[in-house]
C-alpha cells in the first residue's frame, strides 16, 4: 500500500461521502428523487476546471472550450459550488414547481440524459465527447503536485471540505428548517396545511445539494485532472443512490457508510478482481463492469425488498412534550 | 424545399414507430400506474432477439412477431415477479421509479457480455422506393407506417369495443371500485403487461429497423422520445400518446432536417420542458403530470 494509493483511496472516498451527504440532504431528507445529481456535479467539475485553466489556445491549442481564466484556488473550487447552485436554480424552477412528484423523477432523469448529449456534441463548448485535459491541480503553482507531500496536502483539503458539508448538512437535518423538510417528505400536503411551502422548501435543498454537488465536482477534477462527459454518464447517479438507500435514507452517518460501502466498495472490488488476470480475463470483454451495475441493481433491489431503511437507520424522532401514546 | 418534403416522409415513419411505442408505456402507466423505465431497455432486448433471428436467415417480419412476442413475456415476468410484489408490499410511486431504473441499469448491463458494444443493423433488402408526391418512402417504411396504423385501430377497438378494453379502462379509473364490480383486476393488469409489453417489443424492433443500426445505448433515447411523446400527449391516455407520437415524431424529423439529426432527443427533450413548464397535464388529460391539489 503505497502513498498514492491511499491518497487516490482517501479523496475519492471524501469525493463520495460529500456527494452522497448532498444527496442524502435532496433525497434522504427531503424526498426530491434528484436523478439528475451527477449533472450538478459535472458542472462543478467543468467550471472549476475552466476557472483554473488557461485559455484554450494554450498546450498548442489541443482542445477547445469556454473560459480559461488561469484562476488560483480556491476560487475555482468557489465558483464550481455557484456553478452547481447556480444550474439548480432553472432546473428546480421547471421541475419542482408543478409535477407530480414521480413526474420530477423522470424528467430529473431525461435531463441527465440530454445534458450528457448535448455537452458530448457541442465540441467547442466543453471540449464535446473527448472533453477537458490537463487540468491544473490546485495550488500546483507553489507545491510539484508529483510529490507525497502534495497528496497529503489533498486528502487534507478534501477532509476539510468533508468536515464543513458535514457540519452543514447535520445544522440544516437537525433544526426546525430539517424537521419541515422531513414532513414534507412524509406527508407533503399535511405539511402545506400547517403553513409550510413545499416549493420554497424544495427550491432551498435544490441550491443547497447543487453547491454542495458542484464542490464535489471540483475537488474531484482538481484530484484526477481531466473530465469528459463518459464519467458522468445517468448511470453514476444510480450508484449514488444506492448507496444512499444501503446507508440508510434520512441519516448523515447512513450516507457516510453507503459511500464508503457502495461507490468506494465497488470501485476497490472490482480493483482487485482486474488485478488477478485469471478472473480478469474471463467470459466476454466488459463482464466485470457490467456484473459490477448489475451488482448494484441488485443492491438497490435488495434493500428495498428487505431492509428499505438501510444499515443505518434515520433515528426516530420522538417530541419529548408529547402525550404517550397507548398502543 | 424538397428537403422538408422529405423530412415530411421521414416524419411519418417516425411518428409510427413512436406511437406503437408510446402507446404501450402510457398504457402501463395510465393502467398499472407503474413508470416502467426499463422499457427502453426491453426494447432494445427484443431488437437484439430479432437481430440474432435475421442473422440466422429469418425474415426482419417474423423477427418484428418474435419480438413482440419476447417482449410480451417479458413484460409480464418483469411484473409478476418484481414490480406486482413490491407495489403489494406498499412501495411508493416514487419507490418504484427507482426500482424500474435499478431494473433498467441491469437489463442494460447482463446484454453488455451477450451482445457486446458494437452498432448492429438487421440484413434486409428495404424495397424500391415508393413515391407519393415529393415523399419517397421504401417498401419496408410503408410496411412500418401500415403495421403503426392497424396496431393504433386494434388499440382502439379493444379499448372502446372490448369487455377487456372496458375492464382496463374501469381498472385505470378506480382500481378499487372496480374491483368492487366484480372486475378481476388482478387478470386485468396481467392482460396490460401482455399486450403493453407485445407493442415495446414490436417497437423496439420497428425503430431497430427504422434507425441505420443500433446499440445498447439506444435504449435511453427510445425512453426519451416516448416520454416526451407520452408526457405531451397526457399521460396514461392512449390517444393523447397517439396525438404526442404524431406531433413529435414531425417535429424532430423536421428538426433534424433544418437543424442537426444528433440533436433530435434534445429537440424532443425540448418539447417536453415546454410542456412541464406550459401545460404539465398534457394535451389530452385533465390530470397528467399536475401534483396533487394543495
Amino acid at each position: 500500500m503505497n502513498t498514492y494509493y491511499a491518497a487516490n483511496l482517501l479523496v475519492y472516498a471524501g469525493i463520495d461521502i460529500i456527494a452522497c451527504l448532498a444527496l442524502n440532504l435532496q433525497f434522504g431528507v427531503s424526498g426530491i428523487v434528484n436523478f439528475s445529481f451527477i449533472v450538478f456535479q459535472a458542472v462543478g467539475a467543468y467550471a472549476a476546471a475552466v476557472l483554473s485553466m488557461p485559455p484554450d489556445t494554450a498546450n498548442g491549442g489541443f482542445q477547445h472550450y469556454i473560459g480559461g481564466y488561469s484562476l488560483t484556488f480556491p476560487i475555482p473550487w468557489i465558483g464550481g459550488a455557484v456553478a452547481g447552485g447556480l444550474l439548480a436554480i432553472p432546473v428546480g424552477f421547471v421541475v419542482l414547481r408543478k409535477l407530480r412528484s414521480d413526474y420530477q423523477a423522470i424528467a430529473l432523469l431525461v435531463l441527465s440524459v440530454i445534458a450528457n448529449t448535448v455537452i458530448t456534441n457541442a465540441d467547442k463548448f466543453l471540449g464535446g465527447a473527448a472533453g477537458i485535459a490537463l487540468v491544473p491541480p490546485p495550488l500546483s503553482e507553489r507545491i510539484d503536485p508529483n510529490t507525497e507531500s502534495y497528496q497529503y496536502l489533498y486528502v487534507g483539503i478534501t477532509a476539510v471540505c468533508v468536515v464543513l458539508t458535514l457540519f452543514l448538512v447535520n445544522r440544516i437535518v437537525n433544526s426546525p428548517y430539517g424537521r419541515s423538510l422531513r414532513a414534507m417528505r412524509e406527508r407533503e400536503l399535511a405539511a402545506t396545511a400547517i403553513g409550510k411551502n413545499p416549493v420554497e422548501l424544495k427550491m432551498t435543498i435544490f441550491i443547497v445539494g447543487g453547491v454542495i454537488a458542484g464542490l464535489s465536482g471540483a475537488i474531484l477534477v482538481g484530484f484526477i485532472q481531466v473530465w469528459a462527459p463518459s464519467v458522468w454518464l445517468y448511470p453514476e447517479t444510480i450508484v449514488l443512490f444506492a448507496a444512499i438507500i444501503v446507508g440508510g435514507r434520512g441519516s448523515n452517518i447512513g450516507a457516510i457508510l453507503g459511500a464508503l460501502l457502495v461507490p468506494v466498495g465497488f470501485e476497490e472490488v472490482t480493483r482487485f478482481l482486474n488485478n488477478d488476470p485469471a478472473i480478469a480475463n474471463l467470459g466476454p470483454p466488459g463482464l466485470i463492469p457490467a456484473l459490477q451495475w448489475v451488482a448494484i441493481g441488485l443492491l438497490i433491489i435488495g434493500f428495498l425488498w428487505f431492509r428499505p431503511d438501510g444499515v443505518h437507520p434515520e433515528a426516530r424522532r420522538v417530541f419529548e412534550g408529547a402525550p404517550a401514546l397507548e398502543d | 424545399m424538397d428537403l422538408f418534403v422529405a423530412a415530411l416522409g421521414f416524419g411519418l415513419v417516425s411518428m409510427s414507430v413512436i406511437a406503437i411505442a408510446a402507446v404501450g408505456f402510457t398504457m402501463q402507466f395510465g393502467i398499472t400506474n407503474m413508470i416502467n423505465l426499463a422499457y427502453g431497455e426491453v426494447m432494445i432486448s427484443s431488437a437484439y432477439l430479432a437481430y440474432y433471428l435475421n442473422r440466422a436467415g429469418i425474415s426482419i417480419w417474423a423477427g418484428m412477431v418474435a419480438g413482440a412476442l419476447f417482449g410480451a413475456v417479458f413484460s409480464f415476468l418483469l411484473n409478476r415477479i418484481l414490480y406486482a410484489p413490491f407495489l403489494r408490499k406498499g412501495t411508493s410511486h416514487l419507490g418504484m421509479v427507482i426500482v424500474s431504473l435499478a431494473v433498467s441499469a441491469m437489463i442494460a448491463n447482463l446484454l453488455i457480455p451477450i451482445v457486446g458494444y458494437y452498432p448492429r443493423s438487421y440484413q434486409e433488402d428495404p424495397g424500391g422506393l415508393i413515391r407519393l408526391g415529393g415523399i419517397a418512402l421504401t417498401r419496408d417504411q410503408l410496411i412500418v407506417i401500415g403495421v403503426a396504423i392497424v396496431l393504433m385501430l386494434a388499440i382502439h377497438a379493444l379499448l372502446a369495443y372490448t369487455r377487456l378494453g372496458k375492464a382496463m379502462r374501469a381498472t385505470a379509473a378506480n382500481p378499487t371500485l372496480a374491483r368492487n364490480c366484480g372486475i378481476p383486476t388482478q387478470r386485468v393488469i396481467d392482460a396490460v403487461w401482455l399486450i403493453t409489453g407485445a407493442l415495446c417489443g414490436l417497437a423496439g424492433v420497428v425503430a431497430a429497423l427504422n434507425s441505420d443500426s443500433f446499440a445498447i445505448a439506444n435504449g435511453a433515447a427510445f425512453l426519451i422520445t416516448i416520454l416526451a411523446a407520452a408526457v405531451l400527449g397526457g399521460a396514461g391516455q392512449p390517444y393523447g400518446a397517439m396525438l404526442g407520437a404524431v406531433l413529435i415524431g414531425l417535429i424532430t424529423e423536421l428538426s433534424a432536417a433544418a437543424w442537426s439529426p444528433q440533436y433530435k432527443e434534445v429537440v424532443a427533450f425540448g418539447i417536453l420542458v415546454l410542456v412541464m413548464i406550459l401545460r404539465p397535464q398534457g394535451l389530452l388529460a385533465k390530470r397528467g403530470a399536475l401534483a396533487a391539489a394543495g
